[in-house]
């Protein structure tokens, strides 16, 4: 149930989507730089390689010209061809708007930050980009990035299993501190869709190292029932094997469903996790 | 004991278990946090048993800031409070003269005290201070009035420096009770001296209150005299039943204090003398006595001229020639006391027309009738006469003599068998007594006494044959004292030594003081009164001027003690008023029947307790405030009580930082230009070369283009010498001769253009300063390549490198200064050594100040800055060679190349 007051703020987040949109093109930017080399695939029938023929390959792939100039028979091999469609999703609950005094953003602005990120990247590549949100249309051509930066603040919702063509892609930022049970059920309708998929775990420093001490009433951001703490710093190491055994469930859920799950943290630079994502991403 | 001004308010203490409850059961308040992932905190089992109550001293902190601000509220009062008991007003007297000085502030704190219980009591209050005012009108008694509204006029009131007036105060009383019928209680803040009439007064009281300080004596300074060589003091005191010791201290005009006498007091004793031995010089200074720690003005003595001046009147049997030098009757007389007195001279009526203390008569014979009778009752009023004999006394004796003289007698000479006589031992009882009898004074004609049996007591001096030389006679309150030999050095050389001039001023001292001005008296205004603290502050404003005449009135609000003179005469015409000697011998009084008694030592002042238990609470909550921050985990408070050991280590460090001269770092000699000096190994020696060369190089810095940093002490040896254009040596008498390599080092410090200065410190007016100090010079300068010397020549550029220089002083002068003789070209005819003895590093050393350490010898301003000019000499002539001597060229030079 979106409330106004949050309806409101994803409004005032959009206000400053341009800046967003550059800072994505500059973590893009340092990415590409990390992938230097790699070749892209393209559209259309351009050429990619000659390869000697093999048995087995149809007669019509052989390349007569090039096997004319040598002994060998090639086989002509054109660039992939078929753009994929890339589903993007980020989690907007209320949970994401929160940073603590150790992060210098929220887990929201970092989330739309990897999410256009990924987005110039995979516009750059030439694919295609979508959002995850019933009724969203596809982005395609570098110019699309401030266009799908403009659609991306909207009521939070999970992700539309119906929005997912047939075999695309679909990455998932989000804190994914739901219960177990509700993710997996979230997944499985999503896997059922698409065979693979990204779950990036967007978290606050804090959360993973609970720095409080002393006497505290914790007051949950998705209207749970506030937790009352005596002393916070005893219970920090049980708090953090809690927090490794959710994570590991995680990573057990995606490993069932063949997807790929990384985590971020707030106050580490993004370009890491995007460039696992992009390898994650690429053909194989 | 504690009351509580607001009793009720302790039914709040009642409150506090409940408090306690309330905090026991509440815990703190949590700090609120949000946190996303809350759900994995939820049902985290605690393993850690936390306070979630409040820990007990906490509570314990809490609950006693509860109850100081409840106790606070309720203005406890700690002190005396319990009031004068009776009906009606209460009526404060206070006893405000002299003897209440000295702990007046412990009164006033009684007398407040009685104030405030009286406010307690709603109760009216009045007052009565039984001394004469400051403007000399009568006890007068203030109110009834509340008790806030007097305590004004309570604070107003001083102590006087004069006796209370206890009949005024009688009377007093008996107006205001005529007034005001009806019973009254009193309280009587009492000094103890005997009132009797006040006493009989307060007997009509409904309860009277008496406050005594019973453990302090009441003293007086109740007398001074000066006797010739000591000055004599008398204590009184009320008896006291514990023996002691009470100080005088002796005070000059601007406070200095020159003596202290300590005066032992028996127990119940109510005198005590003593006297303070002083040299006459010194004792003049005096100007007042004082008893330590006594502040009131009974305890003050001022010391006018009376104990100073003593104008002597000088009579020569012969006018003319009186003065001759050296054979002048009245030469030697007037040579010995003119620095210490005034002398007059004149005919008998002049001299005796005004005050007079001393008169001397040289071999003059007294014409009997109008002049001796003058004489005889001026000696009766307390004259000393001092006569010499001489051949006209012997002829025509008169009857202003202490013998009867017989005879005149030679000894020595032609004409007799006997010797010349020396001095014998002064007796006891003469005022001569103590003073040395030196062998060299010999006595050669006398006049001899009568014998007679009390000649022996009034022999002040005598002969080793035991003739009279002085005796002495007491007249009246006035002496006669004859010499039996003349005034001149024809009879004895008594005359040319200096016991004669001690003589002489034991005599002028042994007289009685003059005071007042130098014609006939008018009118003594007050110049300066003593408060009741015995301090000195502007006269009064009722203080009226003395009387003309010879007696002084007592001390009173009309006359309050203190200074008296002329306006605008200087202090040899002012009078002193004593309030100590005016008084009776202090007596305490019997407390009346019926009083309750009190002292006023043991009341301690009345404290509120109120603010301070606030505070209290106050504090202690700030503690609660730090620690339930701490609990809360919001103050991360690290208590580092341990010390680093580093910061021990540069503490140390800084302590034994290196002391000023010691050797420079390396290379660190060779940025800056700097003079050394030798270190000698004598710590004194080496500090006077230190300060010299600072005194030298600060001069040359200022008076010329070179610009030395500070000196240093070099080994020869050891330091690196190179970088130092002149060494400075001073030859300590214990100098051991040189080591090898130190010879080796100065031989090469002198051959590439090095200067040594060695200063024996003992040439000129300086001889015998440093006995030794020559040969240890010799055996220092032992193996050192020492060219042949030369006195420094007239034409030497040494006297004019930039100075023009004929003498070259140092702290001494005189001696001669040595150089090497002009014949050596090796060095550019630069001597690599200047050898004297004048102690220059004396003249110049200063310190830290900017003084000089040491006075030139024989002295003068001059002396030092030829010293200082020599040194910037020395220096220039180091550094630049002879290029003075070759600039003496320049105008021929020019001269040639004009041509």
């Amino acid at each position: 149930m979106p409330s106004p007051a949050l309806a409101h703020r994803a409004e005032a987040a959009g206000a400053h989507l341009p800046p967003l949109v550059v800072e994505a093109e500059r973590v893009a930017a340092t990415v590409m730089g990390g992938v230097h080399g790699r070749r892209r695939a393209g559209q259309g029938d351009s050429f990619w390689q000659f390869r000697p023929y093999l048995p087995g390959d149809a007669a019509s792939r052989v390349d007569w010209r090039q096997s004319a100039k040598a002994d060998r028979l090639y086989v002509r091999e054109t660039e992939w061809e078929a753009a994929q469609t890339v589903l993007l999703w980020r989690d907007g609950g209320p949970r994401m708007g929160w940073r603590s005094h150790l992060s210098p953003v929220t887990k929201a602005e970092r989330a739309d930050l990897l999410l256009l990120a990924l987005a110039a990247l995979l516009l750059r590549g030439g694919e295609r980009v979508k959002l995850a949100r019933a009724g969203a249309r596809p982005f395609s051509g570098r110019r699309a990035l401030a266009a799908l930066a403009a659609a991306l603040p909207g009521p939070p919702a999970p992700p539309a299993a119906e929005a997912i063509p047939r075999h695309g892609r679909i990455v998932l930022f989000g804190d994914f501190l739901d219960p177990l049970e509700e993710t997996r059920a979230l997944l499985a309708a999503l896997s059922a869709r698409s065979p693979r998929g990204q779950i990036v775990q967007v978290m606050d420093p804090a959360e993973e190292t609970l720095p409080y001490a002393g006497r505290r009433r914790f007051e949950g951001l998705a209207g749970e029932a506030p937790m009352l703490l005596p002393r916070v710093e005893a219970v920090r190491g049980l708090y953090a094997e809690r927090l490794a055994a959710h994570r590991a469930g995680l990573r057990q859920l995606a490993g069932q469903l063949g997807w790929g799950f990384a985590t971020h943290r707030t106050d580490q630079p993004p370009a890491a996790v995007l460039l696992a994502l992009w390898q994650a991403l690429s053909p194989p | 004991m504690i009351t509580f001004a607001a009793p009720w308010l302790l039914v709040g203490l009642l409150a506090l278990p409940v408090l306690y409850w309330l905090l026991r059961i509440t815990p703190p308040e949590p700090r609120p946090q949000s946190f996303p992932p809350v759900a994995l905190l939820r049902d985290l089992p605690v393993t850690e048993e936390t306070p979630a109550r409040t820990p007990w001293w906490v509570l314990l902190l809490r609950l006693l800031a509860a109850a100081l601000v409840i106790l606070g509220l309720a203005r406890p009062t700690l002190g005396p409070q319990g009031g004068v008991e009776g009906e009606g007003p209460l009526l404060v007297v206070v006893d405000d003269g002299w003897a209440s000085g000295a702990d007046w502030g412990a009164r006033m704190a009684a007398a407040e005290a009685a104030l405030e219980a009286a406010a307690r009591q709603d109760r009216p209050v009045a007052l009565l201070a039984t001394a004469p005012g400051e403007g000399g009108n009568p006890p007068r008694v203030i109110g009834p009035m509340p008790a806030p509204d007097l305590r004004a006029r309570l604070s107003a009131l001083r102590p006087k420096p004069w006796p209370t007036d206890p009949e005024g105060a009688a009377r007093a009383l008996a107006d205001w009770r005529a007034a005001h019928p009806g019973p009254f209680a009193a309280l009587h803040v009492s000094d103890g001296l005997p009132a009797p009439a006040l006493a009989a007064a307060l007997r009509g009281a409904s309860a009277l209150t008496l406050l005594r300080a019973e453990d302090r004596p009441r003293r007086i300074l109740a007398e001074a005299r000066a006797e010739p060589d000591r000055l004599r003091v008398l204590l009184r005191q009320t008896p006291q039943p514990a023996a002691g010791e009470v100080a005088v201290l002796a005070r000059t005009a601007d406070g200095r204090a020159l003596g202290r006498i300590l005066l032992p007091l028996p127990a119940g004793a109510t005198e005590a003398a003593g006297a303070l031995t002083l040299p006459i010089e010194l004792r003049n200074q005096i100007v007042r006595l004082e008893i330590e720690n006594e502040a009131q003005a009974a305890a003050v003595l001022l010391l006018d001229e009376r104990f100073r001046r003593r104008p002597v009147g000088l009579l020569p049997g012969a006018e003319e020639g009186a003065d001759a030098p050296l054979i002048g009757e009245l030469f030697y007389i007037s040579r010995a006391l003119e620095p210490y007195v005034e002398l007059r001279r004149g005919s008998v009526e002049t001299l005796l027309s005004r005050p007079l203390s001393v008169l001397v008569l040289a071999d003059r014979p007294v014409a009997p009738g109008r002049e001796e009778q003058a004489l005889a009752a001026w000696v009766e009023q307390g004259g000393m006469l001092i006569r010499f004999a001489g051949s006209r006394l012997a002829e025509r004796p008169d009857g202003l003599l202490p013998v009867r003289l017989r005879a005149e007698r030679a000894l020595g000479g032609g004409l007799t068998w006997e010797q010349p006589q020396p001095l014998a031992p002064f007796p006891e009882h003469s005022p001569f007594a103590g003073l040395p009898t030196p062998a060299e004074v010999l006595i050669e004609r006398q006049v001899l006494a009568e014998p007679s049996p009390r000649l022996s007591e009034r022999i002040w001096a005598r002969l080793a044959d035991g003739t009279p030389l002085v005796t002495a006679e007491a007249r009246g309150r006035g002496r006669i004292v004859l010499f039996h030999v003349t005034a001149t050095a024809d009879w004895s050389s008594l005359p040319l030594s200096g016991l004669f001039v001690q003589m002489l001023r034991r005599l002028v001292a042994l007289s009685a003081g003059v005071a007042g001005g130098p014609e006939g008296e008018g009118p003594l205004a007050p110049l300066e009164s003593l408060d009741g603290f015995g301090r000195a502050t502007p006269p009064f404003p009722a203080a009226a001027a003395l009387p003309p005449g010879e007696g002084l009135p007592a001390p009173s609000p009309r006359h309050p003690p203190g200074w008296y003179g002329p306006p605008g005469a200087d202090a040899a015409f002012r009078r002193a008023l004593n309030l100590g000697p005016a008084l009776p011998p202090p007596v305490l009084a019997e407390p009346p029947a019926g009083a309750r008694l009190g002292r006023i030592e043991t009341l301690p002042r009345e404290a509120d307790l109120g603010p301070w238990l606030l505070a209290a609470a106050l504090i202690l909550l700030a503690v609660d405030l730090l620690i339930a921050l701490r609990l809360r985990g919001l103050l991360p408070l690290r208590l580092r009580l341990r010390p680093r050991p580093a910061a021990w280590g540069l503490a140390l460090l800084l302590a034994a930082a290196p002391a000023a001269g010691q050797p420079l770092p390396e290379g660190a000699a060779a940025n800056h230009t700097r003079l050394a000096y030798v270190i000698t190994g004598d710590p004194a020696l080496d500090e006077l070369q230190r300060a010299g060369l600072i005194g030298l190089s600060d001069f040359v810095n200022r008076r010329t283009a070179v610009t030395l940093a500070e000196p240093v002490g070099v080994v020869p040896g050891e330091s690196d010498l190179s970088f130092y254009p002149l060494l400075y040596w001073a030859v300590p008498p214990d100098a051991q001769p040189l080591s090898p390599a130190a010879i080796a080092a100065l031989n090469d410090f002198m051959r590439h253009g090095g200067i040594i200065l060695f200063d024996t410190r003992s040439e000129g007016s300086g001889e015998g300063f440093a006995p030794g100090a020559r040969a240890a010079l010799r055996r220092v300068t032992q193996g050192l390549a020492i060219p042949p010397l030369a006195p420094v020549p007239e034409d030497h550029v040494l006297r004019r490198a930039f100075y023009l220089l004929s003498e070259l002083p140092g702290r001494f002068t005189g001696g001669q200064v040595w150089v090497a003789r002009d014949t050596d070209r090796a060095n550019d005819s630069v001597s690599p050594v200047v050898i004297g003895g004048h102690d220059w590093a004396g003249a110049w050393a200063v310190d830290a100040r900017g003084q000089h350490l040491h006075a030139a010898v024989p002295g003068g301003a001059r002396q030092r800055t030829l010293a200082y000019r020599f040194g910037t000499n020395l220096v220039i002539y180091a550094l630049t060679g002879n290029y003075k001597g070759d600039q003496v060229h320049v105008p021929a030079i020019l001269e040639r190349l004009g041509q």
